[in-house]
């Protein structure tokens, strides 16, 4: 796997280099802003791209309005974004273009290693992660709702969702719920069939279909 | 005299202190001194009378000339040294034509004189666009626009430091907790082998994140990130769908008010809807802001039990305070059983 980090903080950028060469992963360039993003992207046409929000010149959001870019101008491009806060319109503006995988992390997320390094696999390899955080956003508020079609789901189907949502796979929802692979599946046809949403064959599609779901119910 | 200087209105006053009092002893002397010696030569044709007019005259002039240096130099001090002149040469061809036998009355000539070169002179200065108000009043809406200024300067200042506190918490002590968090992490994986020390290493890492979460919220209610990244519109919809109830957010700027008024309206969208739910959880709510060139307008309004009060050390009445130091206002109407609805109007000129 060839990444790519955008990051402006030498301390963290250093560190991630670090983390990620343990485990055998290559960190083929770095870039401090979001030009620079687009740029060792072009070069190097890595498999996924660590980046930063908070990126120079602007200092603001610099880092989505790059990803974004890096995206549109290479589809299959993964994108990971680390950043100190979560913000919906973020996720969205994410969400919203190309077919490569997508993540949206918490940087503290980082120290749990096993399962930045999961994200880090399933966004390269095109798939989905997102911090429980942005699923909450997505998810957990819009329980208190009234006349919601999550309503309709009972408590553990929420769950499920929720971590679904996060990009998790059935083995990996299985393993956090501490059930068996075959009752997750259970309740994931159970959601599909009272969201109305189309069954999905890969992780990934089923993702994008519970994504497209809670955006389009977003806003009450 | 001083009992009568008392008793005069203080414009009066004002005038006496201006004669000279060497002069004035001088001129009361020779008029008196004159009248005396038209008194003893017979009393005739009272000739003395011409006497104290030219007195008169002398006093009126430095009078005059007196009063008008009172105001401060420019414009308005040549009107009013005009004006005064004017009106002391106009007394004195009344005093002349009654001395003189009171027949036709040439002074209406005199003044109509002076009135004309008076109004042209005024005339002429507005024109230009002269600054002709009087001094008080020119001091004190100077007064007023330099504490505008310089109160608009300090929440400026306020709001940049506010962002430069989010910045340094972001880049300094949230990037040290994540730089922590990592270092932990892989001493963690390093120590498969020992799980009781391991399990240590976990709680620290799980401290430093907790940690890094309350810095987040923190470094969020000062000054939140989308805010500064996007403006209003975003950070509006941003609150509205982490609001645990309904919100309906219609938000229709065009451009970017400074950042003062931008938070000053974010924190009373925050500030309203944590008010919802906390009062009126069943309730939807929804969030209007207009910006034209000259205001802001923001309404959030909800279909709760109403009844909400703006009572002293309450965050409605912070939120007031912050929208009065902006010029602004902030209305709360709230009947009982009908809702509660506030607006605010922010001008951003």
């Amino acid at each position: 796997m060839r990444v790519v980090i955008a990051e402006d903080q030498l301390l963290l950028r250093e560190g991630l280099i670090a983390l990620l060469r343990e485990h055998e992963i290559e960190v083929v360039a770095q870039a401090e802003d979001g030009e620079g993003l687009l740029r060792i992207v072009g070069a190097h046409k890595p498999d996924l791209a660590i980046v930063d929000v908070r990126l120079p010149p602007s200092f603001t959001d610099e880092g989505i309005r790059a990803a974004v870019e890096a995206r549109r101008r290479h589809p299959d491009l993964g994108v990971l974004i680390l950043s100190q806060y979560v913000e919906p319109v973020y996720t969205a503006e994410l969400l919203a273009g190309g077919e490569g995988g997508v993540g949206y992390l918490l940087k503290e997320r980082v120290g749990d290693i096993p399962a930045f390094l999961d994200a880090v696999r399933r966004v390269a390899g095109g798939g989905t992660a997102l911090d429980r955080e942005v699923v909450a956003e997505l998810v957990g508020d819009r329980r208190a709702r009234d006349d919601g079609p999550l309503d309709s789901l009972s408590p553990r189907e929420r769950e499920v969702l929720s971590l679904m949502a996060e990009g998790r796979t059935n083995n990996a929802i299985a393993e956090a719920l501490v059930v068996t692979p075959g009752a997750v599946e259970k309740h994931v046809s159970n959601i599909f069939g009272k969201l109305n949403l189309p069954a999905a064959a890969d992780d990934h599609r089923r993702v994008l279909a519970v994504l497209a779901f809670l955006r389009a119910t977003d806003g009450g | 005299m001083t009992r009568l200087l008392a008793m005069a209105p203080p414009w009066a006053k004002e005038l006496w202190r201006l004669v000279p009092r060497v002069p004035a002893q001088v001129g009361g002397g020779i008029s008196l001194l004159s009248f005396i010696i038209w008194a003893l030569t017979g009393a005739g044709t009272p000739w003395f009378l011409w006497t104290w007019l030219a007195v008169w005259l002398a006093l009126a002039l430095v009078v005059a000339w007196r009063w008008s240096r009172l105001a401060p130099p420019g414009p308005r001090r040549s009107l009013e040294t005009v004006g005064a002149f004017s009106l002391v040469l106009s007394i004195n061809a009344i005093f002349n034509w009654a001395i003189g036998g009171a027949g036709y009355f040439w002074p209406i000539w005199v003044i109509l004189g002076f009135g004309i070169a008076f109004s042209v002179y005024f005339l002429y200065l507005r024109n230009r666009g002269a600054d002709l108000r009087p001094a008080r009043e020119r001091e004190l809406t100077e007064r007023v626009e330099t504490l505008t200024e310089t109160r608009r300067g300090a929440l400026d200042v306020q709001a940049a430091e506010l962002r430069r506190i989010e910045r340094d918490l972001h880049d300094g002590a949230q990037a040290r907790l994540v730089a922590l968090s990592m270092q932990l992490g892989r001493a963690e994986e390093g120590l498969a082998d020992r799980p009781e020390v391991a399990a240590l290493v976990r709680q620290a890492r799980e401290e430093a994140t907790a940690a890094n979460a309350e810095l987040r919220d923190l470094a969020r209610g000062i000054a939140p990130p989308v805010l500064t990244d996007r403006g209003l519109a975003a950070a509006v919809e941003a609150l509205g769908s982490r609001s645990p109830v309904p919100v309906t957010v219609d938000a229709q700027l065009g451009r970017r008010p400074a950042p003062v008024i931008e938070s000053a309206a974010y924190f009373v969208v925050a500030e309203s809807l944590t008010n919802v739910a906390k009062h009126a959880p069943g309730a939807r709510a929804s969030v209007t802001i207009r910006l034209d060139r000259e205001e802001l307008d923001l309404v959030v309004a909800d279909d709760g039990p109403g009844g909400a009060d703006l009572e002293a050390g309450s965050g409605l009445d912070g939120l007031r305070r912050r929208v009065a130091a902006l010029d602004g206002d902030l209305e709360v109407a709230s009947p009982v059983g009908e809702g509660t609805r506030i607006e605010v109007r922010l001008p951003c000129g």
